[in-house]
């Protein structure tokens, strides 16, 4: 076997064509190997209402554009309420919670190869309850900043100069679901995991961690909220500014109501292992402290992303479950970059489908 | 603006505690005011609108004989303003009911030469014989359906009460007239009953007021028919879907008076009925009150409460207006759950305000001081604290205000008649709640 052969890894879905670890791309017929992944309702999902299906007496009615059954009223599961991506590199879980009637956080994820090594990209974003359409905002937003960080991390683009673009496209992209007096909002926090360094990117509340063992975990980011800044202007200690009414009022968001995003940007360099954490306030609300989650996700994050992303979700759901959650845990050093090709031994005799 | 012209909205608070089971909003229905709705017919003419004015001319109309005059005059006035191309007639009313013009019981087509003409037979009435309302209501409801306009409206004027046929047949010819016309009522003088007149304008979807002083009738007939030339949709309903097990407790308008839907309920499908709101004009907003109890659901659960879809009657079935969502959505956060919504709660208030004055002028009637009093009294801290002035020096005319805001209040000794009724007409009329 030489060596051409061994990097061999599998066949394009879509061709069939042998590809090779590290193509973003098909060179047979262009199809995107590695494409970014988001907490969207999942393809082939029917709605069901909850109450009406499981009740052989009435028959199933029709789901309303709105999303309601059209017999009992019931608000049906859109299909975002319990979401799961693993992309190896990293991965992510994200739930309705116990309180809300529907999801309005959301993810993207994505994963590529560069010369540099391999890079993993993550956005949450929590949609603002108070604007409208929070749901889809999240959702827009997450999905075209990923996109635009993973075609700058293709080129090789500094990474903090593309989460300031990405942070820009998707305030662009919020500005399209917009209409006067009408401006969806969402919080917003990207990571760009490269082979050395984590460059984080926010506004609002939603954060990103460093988890460590020992004393190495750290939060990497400041809330853009009325707590944070009490805290800063030294009028509350931390204990009391999270307490007080106003602590979750953000004071800088992701909305077509605002002019430019004045996002803020971090690089950080892991001094060892451990794993990024980028998540919801549903799940720091009851775990604040860096400590205090690393000692939640380690050390199964460091091997098993999705398993440890899981149980945080049922850690923030067994607290009480007050708000929508949304954990990706990122293991650092990365691991190298594998696309997910289909393997030869899982094709179906006689070729692939085309 | 929506495409048709009008547009939904809903109010409230969609919070509900655990086990909680009332819902409540306030729907406010609003017609663009550029007219870009339909209702004129090809070249300008005006046939889908169709006016009857219906004169009361008992006896009685001539004491004082100003009251035939003025009540001739005002009809005058009022064909004066009837729009080329719309049908229009008179009929006069008595024990029985006759047309007045055109003669012979059809409706005529308005122009320079048929309103003339229409002035000089309503020039020649004369006053004599009883009063038989459902007689008129009926002649009305013959002439309107032999024609097909879609807006029908008539002004119904009297001076006295139903006496020469009993409640029951003025009963079942109101019944009868239910959608096929609308009706705005007047009584001239104080000799007429409020609550009969109101029974009319409510199931026809009219407006009721007193013309205490006969003089004053051309200026208010012209200006029923101006209101009535500008409405160009006609048949709106509200149609009200609900989910299974669920029950619509009351829809009521409540902006800009008060008027209890929820008797008038017709149903449209198997989970939805028809509530009907008459014909809207331009620019025009009004405001209504739904309250439904669903089954409860389990904290973080949301249920579509009610689907308020705005319809019109058209050819090819019913046409959306419009649609507003009532939703409902459990939560154990007890600040959400127990927001009160302001516009709610001031229509609450509006709708008792209503309640409390009909009921006390009619304990007063009955004698029952102590009962007027105390109802007259929570109507004056009412209309204070909700701003509605009209309603407060109505009030003020009837009982002397000691203390405005615990309500306090003494009756007046003497009231004068038109004083009385006044108040209880517009009893209904309600302050517009800010959004």
């Amino acid at each position: 076997m030489t060596a051409d052969l061994a990097a061999l890894e599998g066949t394009c879905p879509s061709c069939g064509e042998p590809v090779s670890t590290g193509d973003s791309f098909c060179e047979s017929c262009g199809t995107e190997l590695s494409p970014p992944v988001a907490s969207t309702v999942p393809p082939g999902y029917t709605a069901e209402c909850p109450v009406c299906s499981v009740d052989p007496a009435v028959p199933s009615g029709a789901i309303s554009a709105e999303g309601y059954c059209e017999s009992c009223g019931r608000k049906v599961p859109s299909g975002r309420d319990h979401c799961e991506l693993d992309l190896g590199l990293l991965a992510g879980v994200t739930d309705r919670g116990l309180r809300h009637s529907r999801n309005e956080d959301a993810m993207a994820l994505a994963t590529t190869g560069t010369p540099a090594g391999p890079v993993a990209i993550a956005v949450v974003c929590d949609g603002v309850s108070t604007s409208p359409r929070p749901d889809d905002a999240s959702l827009a937003a997450a999905q075209v900043a990923t996109r635009t960080l993973l075609t700058s991390a293709r080129r090789g683009d500094d990474p903090a100069e593309a989460s300031c673009t990405a942070v820009r496209s998707a305030h662009q992209a919020l500005s399209r679901l917009s209409s006067p007096g009408q401006a969806p909002s969402a919080t917003y926090v990207s990571a760009v995991i490269g082979s050395d360094a984590v460059t984080v990117c926010w506004l609002g509340d939603s954060r990103a961690y460093w988890l460590a063992a020992g004393s190495g975990a750290a939060r990497l980011t400041t809330d853009d909220s009325m707590a944070e800044e009490m805290i800063a202007q030294g009028t509350l200690a931390e204990a009391d500014a999270m307490a007080s009414p106003q602590a979750h009022v953000i004071t800088r968001w992701l909305g077509a109501d605002l002019p430019e995003p004045r996002p803020h940007v971090v690089r950080f360099v892991p001094p060892g292992p451990g794993v990024v954490l980028v998540c919801s306030d549903g799940l720091w609300n009851y775990q604040p402290e860096a400590a205090g989650l690393a000692g939640l996700a380690l050390p199964a994050a460091l091997t098993d992303p999705l398993g440890t992303a899981t149980s945080l979700v049922k850690f923030a759901l067994d607290a009480g479950g007050i708000d929508n959650v949304t954990v990706v845990l990122a293991p650092f050093p990365l691991a190298p970059f594998r696309p997910p090709l289909v393997s030869p031994a899982s094709l179906p005799p006689g070729g692939p489908a085309t | 603006m929506t495409e048709s012209g009008f547009t939904v909205d809903v109010d409230q608070n969609q919070y509900l505690p655990a086990g909680g089971r009332d819902v409540s909003a306030i729907v406010t229905v609003t017609s663009a005011a550029d007219a870009g709705v339909s209702g004129t017919g090809p070249g300008g003419t005006r046939d889908g609108s169709a006016e009857i004015i219906i004169i009361d001319c008992s006896g009685s109309m001539e004491y004082p004989h100003t009251k035939i005059a003025e009540a001739r005059a005002a009809t005058a006035a009022a064909v004066d303003v009837v729009r080329d191309g719309v049908r229009f007639a008179v009929i006069a009313g008595t024990n029985q009911a006759w047309p007045v013009f055109p003669a012979d019981g059809s409706m005529a087509l308005a122009d320079a030469s048929s309103r003339a003409a229409a002035r000089q037979a309503v020039a020649g009435l004369r006053a004599s014989g009883g009063t038989a309302i459902g007689q008129w209501l009926g002649l009305a409801r013959q002439i309107f359906e032999a024609y097909p306009a879609k807006l029908r409206h008539a002004i119904l004027l009297t001076d006295g009460q139903n006496q020469h046929e009993s409640p029951e047949q003025l009963a079942a010819a109101i019944r009868e007239c239910e959608g096929v016309f609308s009706c705005d009522c007047r009584g001239v003088g104080t000799d007429w009953e409020v609550s009969e007149l109101r029974t009319i304008s409510t199931a026809l979807l009219g407006t009721v007021d007193i013309v205490p002083d006969p003089s004053g009738l051309a200026a208010d007939f012209a200006a029923m028919m101006e209101n009535a030339m500008g409405k160009q949709v006609a048949d709106v309903a509200l149609r009200v879907w609900t989910p299974q097990h669920a029950t619509i407790k009351f829809v009521k308008q409540v902006a800009p008076t008060v008027d209890d839907l929820t008797g008038r309920r017709t149903q449209s499908g198997p989970q939805s009925g028809d509530y009907p709101t008459g014909a809207w004009g331009p620019g025009e907003s009004r405001d209504y009150h739904v309250g439904v109890e669903v089954t409860s659901a389990g904290v973080g659960q949301e249920m579509l409460a009610a689907k308020v879809t705005l319809v019109a009657d058209s050819p090819a079935g019913a046409k959306v207006l419009g649609q507003g969502l009532v939703r409902a959505v459990w939560t154990d956060d007890e600040a959400l759950s127990t927001k009160i919504n302001p516009r709610i709660a001031h229509y609450t208030g509006q709708a008792e305000l209503a309640a409390v004055i009909q009921d006390g002028l009619e304990a007063r009637k009955q004698g029952d001081e102590e009962t007027a009093t105390a109802k007259l009294g929570r109507a004056v801290a009412l209309a204070h604290q909700s701003g509605n002035e009209d309603t407060a020096k109505l009030l003020a005319k009837v009982v002397d205000v000691i203390d405005v805001e615990t309500g306090t209040v003494r009756l007046k000794k003497q009231v004068e008649d038109a004083d009385e009724m006044a108040l209880d007409t517009r009893s209904t009329k309600t302050v517009r709640a800010k959004k």
